[in-house]
This record gives C-alpha cells, sequence and structure tokens, in this order.
C-alpha cells in the first residue's frame, strides 16, 4: 500500500458514512450529526499541512470527530448551564428521590431489582431506551453523562472543558444517574 | 471515623467512586451503609449498569445502519474541492 496523500474531495465518499454514524451515535439528531461531519472534514482540511504521511487518515478524522463532538457537548452544556446556586442548593430535587427527614430512599423511588433486565429486554430495545432516557435529561446533565460515560474522558478533563468545580461536577453525575435510573425503570426495566 | 450515613450520601459515594479513590473515613461508611442496605446495594449495581449499556448502545449505533446523505455529500464535496483547479 503506497502512502495516502489525503484527497479531500474524497472524504465524504471515503469516510462519510463512517464519520456520520459514529456522530449519530453521539448526538440526538440528523443535522447535528451532519453538521459535526462537515466540520470535522472543512478542519481537516485547514489542518491538511499537520497530516503525517504515516498516520492512517482515518483514525486522524475520527480524532478531529471527537474533538468535534466535545466541543458540541460543551456548547450544549454552556448554553443550557444550570447555576451554581441551583447546584449546591440540592435539596428540591434530592426530594424527588430521598426523604427530607432522614435522607433514605423514598418508597416509590427506592430501586428496583433489575436482575431479569437483560433478560427481560431485547439488547436493541434496552440500547434504545437508554438513549431516549439520556436524551430527556436536562442538557447540562446529558452533556456531562456522556462525555464520562461514553467519550470516557476523565472527571478533570469534564470539569477543565466545561468550567466546573469537583463538587459541581459531582452533583451533576449523581443526579443524572438518579434521573437516567427513574426513567428506565419507567420504560420497563425492575418490573417484576 | 465510623460514621452512619444515608442513601443519599451513600448513593454520592457511590457515584464519585469511579472518579476518584474515597478516603478511608466515607469509604469505611459506605461498606457498613451497603451491608444493611438493599436498596443501595442495587443502586450500586445500576450505577455501573447504566454507564456500561450508555456505552454499548452508542458502539451499537456507531456500527449499525444510517448513511450520509446524498445532498450532504455533495455539499461537502464542493466545499473540499480544490478551488481555482
Amino acid at each position: 500500500m503506497n502512502p495516502s496523500i489525503p484527497i479531500p474531495a474524497q472524504w465524504p465518499d471515503r469516510y462519510g458514512d463512517e464519520l456520520f454514524r459514529f456522530a449519530l451515535s453521539r448526538v440526538s439528531d440528523t443535522d447535528a450529526a451532519e453538521e459535526l461531519v462537515q466540520e470535522t472534514f472543512l478542519s481537516a482540511l485547514d489542518g491538511l499541512a499537520t497530516f503525517r504521511a504515516e498516520a492512517s487518515e482515518r483514525t486522524w478524522l475520527f480524532v478531529i470527530l471527537r474533538r468535534k463532538i466535545i466541543d458540541h457537548y460543551r456548547r450544549q452544556a454552556r448554553t443550557n448551564q444550570v447555576s451554581l446556586d441551583e447546584l449546591s442548593d440540592g435539596g428540591a430535587m434530592d426530594a424527588d428521590f430521598f426523604n427530607s427527614e432522614n435522607g433514605h430512599w423514598t418508597g416509590a423511588q427506592a430501586p428496583a431489582s433489575w436482575l431479569n433486565a437483560d433478560a427481560a429486554l431485547e439488547q436493541q430495545e434496552l440500547h434504545e431506551i437508554i438513549r431516549r432516557c439520556q436524551q430527556r435529561l436536562p442538557a447540562q446533565q446529558e452533556a456531562v453523562f456522556v462525555m464520562r460515560f461514553v467519550e470516557e474522558l476523565s472527571a478533570e478533563e469534564i470539569c477543565q472543558e466545561l468550567g466546573l468545580t469537583a463538587s459541581n461536577y459531582w452533583v451533576i453525575v449523581h443526579r443524572a444517574k438518579l434521573q437516567l435510573r427513574r426513567c428506565l425503570e419507567k420504560h420497563g426495566l425492575g418490573k417484576n | 471515623m465510623l460514621r452512619l450515613i444515608n442513601c443519599r450520601n451513600a448513593t454520592v459515594l457511590l457515584d464519585q467512586r469511579p472518579d476518584r479513590a474515597l478516603p478511608w473515613g466515607p469509604r469505611a461508611s459506605l461498606w457498613l451503609h451497603l451491608r444493611y442496605c438493599p436498596y443501595c446495594n442495587r443502586y450500586a449495581k445500576q450505577t455501573v449498569l447504566m454507564a456500561e449499556w450508555a456505552r454499548a448502545a452508542a458502539a451499537s449505533r456507531a456500527s449499525s445502519g444510517g448513511a450520509l446523505s446524498e445532498a450532504a455529500k455533495e455539499r461537502m464535496r464542493a466545499r473540499l474541492a480544490p478551488t481555482g483547479a
């Protein structure tokens, strides 16, 4: 195989579909995914001089796309930011889940067993439910959740990207997990 | 010092576990809480499962179906084509 010289006009046909599917697995709609792929190609075009022939063109484009996805979530989190006051005053939100007197689970919110979760639902169905529940999270929570658990950035990296303190980050992660768990149970997990 | 904690605090600690090593005190309090609280025991497993499923769901979607529309490809090709060629 000869080390290829990138031909940008061929990128949409050679890598467009794969990059698009990857983008669509991270963001909620087709338009946003298309936009991310286009931004990826344009950034690659601008940075063509930095491309090293021994690297894979495909890998290089995926690195750029992942960066674009993180930027997308950063914008989403910042435009729908929850105020620091709301974050530190967790009372109202936590009262949905925990008894305000003793801090234990309220009856209806106590986690049910998910012992049969994998067996009860087709894998495809489970994936669809988790995706829908993820999209129902408030924007900032969805951004943090995806960056941490899908993109697998570290807590420090996320705090840096989103301008959060560690304690705000943990409040957001905790709330995202509580809400996601509740949504999953509403959609059939844990029904015995 | 070993301190009794409630479910709210226990779940906060459970969600911090992937990101930081808990200091001895909170770790011991969490261990004790999990010895007697079936609900937080469930939460401990579910919080890990949710992360695994979210990753698996994204991976499965990335490898199945869907293609960039021809119109989008055409638009992109036009923007990427060398100018003045």
